[in-house]
């Protein structure tokens, strides 16, 4: 679903923030991206959402390559960044129409999507609200909403559970299994490392730029623990 | 007083960063920032140095120099207020600093005096500009020679630096009644809009009766000065400039008194006041009904129209302009009698249509719409970006969102103007193109401004919509395009007739299909590039 193939970002000054980067994220799997603060994951995050130029490398979401065909590619991308500015103008549904429309949802889909998803996170009375007056966590919501009614094939998340409550970061892991169950792919950055070792079915930890240790969760961990693999290799152990 | 002095350097730092964008490492864009400031100075000083010597000429000669003290001293309340009224909302209450800022241990007093200074800073520009090039005019033009005292001038001085300070509570005052509006009324922009359309009407309607006064000076000045007692404070400053120290002092303590009243009292509530404003609680009462679909196009046009019309900040900045070039259309019509009339008694000495053009072309500089739109996307930049929509097609958009809301009106404009002045239908013609044309140039060079002078991490959307570089820019360069057709159209007038016309005609068209180039050509890789 999601191939990066000797991907590297050098921010204008000569600073390289990620490089040559591979990795490849299958259909229906989960994969984890860690790493300390500063280590290249949000760089590489909007790399392949295409929000982001980058220096060298190719990457590639369903065949569509990011860099030649960035609106093939978009179209079955969501994004959400780590803190999800939205238009305080709109309401929230209009919000979630505005990027339905952009996306192409059907509108019979799209009211059944934001039905169940504006009832689960307890979003929906909401929504005829301008989106000025939610709260940090509501809008955090509706992000995620605005993502989900996409059905997108790949779900690109930075640090999704920062500002979520307790009972919405349980249904978001139930959704992003759904997800997955449903051939797409979720490839996410997390600094909770308990999450990404229950959670990913894939995990690559990056330091400095440049990919130390990626594999299948099980491998990497071991009889050892996600967050002690994480110190030893950041060499903090 | 070290603190305030700390608070007060970071918002005029962020005022003038945005007025020039001389953040970024390009001399040439802070150059090109402090050239558009120093055109608008030099405009300033012009037009307040001609109105100046317009009314003196008049009023010199029977010794009533005074008026025009008191008239273009009433043109610096008027301009400033209209000026920086809008801007209180976001730059003294709505700060996405706010947050920081208070959480720090510094009064918030001077918190608040510290905001209120950027906008006495710009209400001071405003002062110096009007009565500066009157106190010019006054030493140079008046019989009596009032103004060749050094004492004149400090006099001068004292009243440049207190009518802000009237100014800026008034400002305030209005500013604060709209945030509390907003907060208030469930549809917080159409409850500003209303408070900010009968602001706009009165604002017009003193501008219109100003005129009425300014007519009848020749005639019965006097009577004139007399029945403007309504307007105490304005006299006591005109006469305390001639000379009357003792009015000089109460037009002194009218300005001081309302300015302290204003900052230490909102200062000592300005933390209720701050979260009074915020705070908007979202309903809990939507019940979804069956959702409809559109294209993506309609999608991102509609998005431009809710954040125009949703914006009072930026609707009455920018929509000013469609306002009144509706209203002169309406106005040419209502007023044809005596229109016709003027037009006659000058016996066709006046270039009726290319003055209707210009005057039309001046009214589409103040659309200043496309210019700012890419300014405002700032922090929401990245809806856009991961979108599924190229580039180009999210420009065009944004050109054609001013297109949609300019050319209707200047069609209205057009027809109006050509019925009213009963124009032979080639004029018409030309009339309508030179128009429309300018409505293209006016937008594509508008979205060109912004992305060349973007300012994505403005703290409110007033430093974007009235201070950033794109806006003077996206209004001031086509504002000298109508100088130069001028020019041309005299310049023509020396060959032919036709090419005094065609003249101006193909530089419109010529930057028009420039900038639309350009637009399509770079406008992409500019926009990739923010």
């Amino acid at each position: 679903m999601l191939r990066i193939e000797h991907y590297s970002k050098t921010y204008p000054g000569g600073k390289k923030a990620v490089d040559d980067l591979s990795l490849h994220v299958r259909p229906g799997e989960i994969y984890g991206f860690i790493g300390h603060n500063g280590a290249g994951k949000t760089t590489t995050l909007r790399a392949v959402a295409g929000v982001m130029d980058f220096t060298e490398g190719v990457i590639t979401i369903d065949g569509h390559d990011i860099k030649k065909d960035p609106v093939g590619a978009k179209r079955v991308t969501a994004f959400l960044p780590d803190n999800p500015d939205l238009y305080e103008f709109m309401k929230g549904i209009d919000y979630l129409n505005f990027i339905a429309d952009l996306y192409d949802v059907p509108a019979e889909q799209r009211t059944k999507d934001i039905g169940k998803y504006g009832d689960a996170f307890e979003l929906t009375g909401n929504l005829g609200s301008p989106i000025g007056s939610y709260s940090h966590g509501m809008r955090q919501k509706l992000a995620l909403i605005s993502a989900f009614i996409r059905r997108p094939k790949l779900l690109i998340l930075d640090e999704p559970f920062v500002g979520l409550d307790p009972s919405a970061s349980h249904l978001m892991k139930g959704y992003l299994a759904e997800l997955c169950q449903n051939g797409s792919a979720v490839f996410f950055s997390t600094h909770v490392l308990e999450v990404a070792e229950k959670l990913c079915h894939q995990i690559a930890i990056i330091k400095d730029g440049r990919l130390i240790r990626s594999g299948p969760t099980a491998e990497l961990v071991g009889d050892s623990s996600l967050e002690d693999v994480f110190l030893e290799l950041e060499g903090e152990k | 007083m070290k603190k305030f002095f700390a608070l007060l350097k970071v918002s005029v730092k962020s005022m003038l960063l945005s007025s020039t964008n001389s953040r970024g490492r390009s001399r040439k864009k802070a150059a090109t920032g402090a050239g558009a400031i120093l055109l608008i100075a030099f405009l300033g000083l012009y037009m307040s140095g001609l109105y100046s010597s317009m009314l003196m000429q008049v009023l010199s000669p029977i010794h009533m120099e005074v008026l025009v003290f008191i008239f273009m001293g009433m043109g610096a309340l008027v301009g400033g207020l209209l000026f920086t009224a809008f801007a209180v909302k976001g730059v003294v209450f709505g700060g996405r600093d706010n947050d920081l800022l208070l959480s720090m241990p510094v009064s918030t007093t001077a918190l608040m005096a510290s905001r209120v200074a950027a906008i006495y800073l710009e209400n001071l520009l405003f002062s110096l500009f009007v009565l500066a090039p009157a106190g010019a005019v006054c030493a140079f033009m008046t019989q009596s020679g009032v103004g060749h005292s050094l004492l004149f001038w400090v006099r001068l001085l004292v009243a440049v630096v207190a009518l802000p300070l009237l100014d800026t509570a008034l400002s305030v005052l209005l500013g604060a009644l709209v945030a509390f509006l907003s907060a208030r009324v469930t549809r917080g922009a159409l409850g500003q809009n209303i408070v900010m359309g009968i602001y706009m009407a009165a604002v017009f309607w003193f501008a219109f009766n100003l005129n009425g006064m300014i007519e009848g000076l020749a005639e019965n000045a006097a009577g004139v000065k007399e029945s403007l007692s309504w307007a105490a404070p304005m006299l006591w400053m005109a006469d305390g400039i001639l000379g009357d120290w003792g009015k000089l002092l109460a037009f002194t303590a009218c300005c001081i008194v309302p300015f302290a009243l204003v900052v230490f009292g909102l200062g000592k509530v300005y933390r209720q006041a701050v979260t009074a404003f915020a705070a908007r609680s979202a309903r809990n009462d939507y019940k979804l009904s069956a959702q409809a679909a559109s294209g993506q196009k309609k999608a991102l046009l509609v998005k431009e129209a809710r954040r125009f019309f949703g914006t009072p900040m930026y609707l009455w900045n920018a929509g000013i302009g469609l306002i009144m070039l509706v209203g002169m259309g309406v106005a040419a019509i209502v007023m044809q009698g005596k229109l016709n009339e003027f037009l006659a008694m000058m016996g066709g000495a006046l270039p009726v249509m290319p003055i209707a053009a210009a005057v039309m072309g001046f009214c589409l500089c103040t659309c200043v719409i496309a210019a700012p739109s890419i300014s405002l996307e700032g922090k929401y930049l990245w809806i856009l970006r991961e979108a599924p929509v190229g580039e180009q097609p999210l420009l065009w958009i944004k050109t054609g969102f001013e297109l949609l809301l300019t050319v209707p009106c200047t069609i209205l404009a057009g027809v109006c103007l050509t019925i009213a002045l009963r124009l032979p239908i080639g004029e018409a013609a030309v009339l309508l193109l030179a128009a429309l044309l300018f409505c293209v140039i006016h937008a594509a060079f508008g979205v060109l401004m912004g992305l060349t002078f973007p300012k994505l991490d403005a703290v409110n959307e007033t430093v974007v919509v009235k201070q950033s570089l794109a806006v003077t820019l996206g209004m001031f360069v086509p504002m000298a395009a109508l100088g130069v057709c001028a020019l041309l159209y005299w310049l023509g007038g020396f060959i032919a007739p036709a090419a005094a016309l065609a003249l101006p005609l193909v530089l419109l068209a010529v930057f028009a299909v420039a900038c639309a180039l350009i637009l399509a050509k770079k406008g992409p890789a500019m926009l990739r590039a923010l």
